[in-house]
């Protein structure tokens, strides 16, 4: 049963590097120092300049909507290197990232839009991994 | 083989040792599924940290050459003496703040640094006996100073993310080719063996039926 408890231990820290709460861009942009109190008690801060580049691909009407960091859910329901983000405001930001054209709450990118993502926002998205 | 067949072995072939065994494949099977899942994150973490490297390692080393020959120039015209001794009087004290900071869970360094480069006055050595092209090989090497300390975060940034790419890989493939094969055969063994025992008990109840049958 060891080898169960350990799995158990692995899934239980898979998350622990997401943020209790999550920040609005407008809250991320006046703060002095932006950053998010993770549930393993670390901080995760975000970049100026990534900011300043979701700012200025985001309508400024819309910076209360969008929510930071964005989560990439990796769910394995999905299949292998599939993801999705959530949120109207954040799939409209991520769809100007990729130059892609689609609307709605929920967006479908695969493993080399991912790889974009991450190195355009390393410090505003952040993987979520779904439970089956 | 040996160790499936010990495995087998031990295992009591009871309907409630089924259904624990469901449980844990589908318990092994979703945590193979989530860990695979951040194998392939971490592999695109690891290969876009690999891209920085390699940049900050090129710009670091041509830095470098440019600041050895800006040296070697300052060699050649104020002679290596002097620039010797105007570099045991230069006095220097940088400050680093190492700070962590987490990707997926990983630990990784965070380097700040106060302005590497600073200027001639700052430096420490005479400026009335040493000659421009001082200040011009100690500007390039501050310069390959700032690049050198960015560089070492991403490496040790790098170091971090494979250790626990090797670690996440490790238990995937345990899963995989050991556990879950191992507890898939334990489900079969037992479902077989609790498919005979079924098998076995209808034959001996129509042996006593046929007996029963036989004396009335």
């Amino acid at each position: 049963m060891s080898v169960d408890r350990v799995l158990k231990f692995e899934l239980s820290k898979l998350n622990v590097h997401l943020p209790m709460r999550r920040i609005s861009l407008k809250e991320a942009m006046m703060s002095a120092r932006p950053q998010v109190a993770a549930r393993d008690g670390s901080t995760h801060i975000f970049k100026r300049e990534e900011l300043d580049l979701l700012a200025k691909i985001v309508p400024e009407a819309e910076w209360e909507m969008l929510r930071l960091p964005i989560l990439i859910a990796l769910d394995p329901k999905l299949g292998r290197g599939a993801a999705r983000i959530n949120g109207e405001a954040e799939v409209r930001a991520i769809n100007q990232i990729l130059e892609k054209e689609s609307a709605g709450e929920e967006l479908l990118i695969y493993r080399p839009e991912v790889a974009v993502i991450r190195r355009k926002l390393p410090t505003t998205t952040q993987y979520l991994f779904v439970p089956g | 083989m040996a160790s499936l067949a010990a495995a087998l072995a031990v295992v009591t072939p009871t309907r409630m040792e089924l259904l624990k065994l469901k449980q844990r494949v589908n318990l092994a099977q979703r945590g193979h599924d989530l860990l695979r899942e951040k194998m392939d994150a971490l592999i695109i973490e690891f290969f876009e940290i690999l891209r920085r490297i390699g940049a900050a390692r090129a710009g670091a080393l041509k830095q470098l050459s440019l600041a050895y020959r800006a040296l070697s120039t300052c060699s050649a015209i104020m002679g290596t003496i002097e620039t010797l001794q105007a570099s045991k009087e230069a006095r220097r004290e940088l400050e680093v703040e190492i700070s962590t900071r987490h990707v997926m869970g990983i630990v990784v360094p965070t380097l700040e640094v106060e302005k590497v480069e600073r200027s001639a006055l700052d430096r420490g050595y005479s400026l009335h006996t040493t000659s421009s092209v001082l200040d011009e090989a100690s500007r390039e090497f501050e310069k390959a100073l700032g690049l050198l300390i960015k560089l070492a975060e991403l490496e040790e940034s790098g170091r971090a993310i494979a250790k626990e790419l090797e670690r996440t890989k490790r238990r995937v493939n345990a899963l995989e080719y050991i556990l879950i094969p191992r507890l898939r055969a334990a489900l079969k063994f037992i479902s077989m063996r609790l498919d005979e025992m079924e098998r076995e008990n209808f034959t001996r109840l129509k042996r006593i039926k046929a007996m029963l049958e036989a004396e009335t």
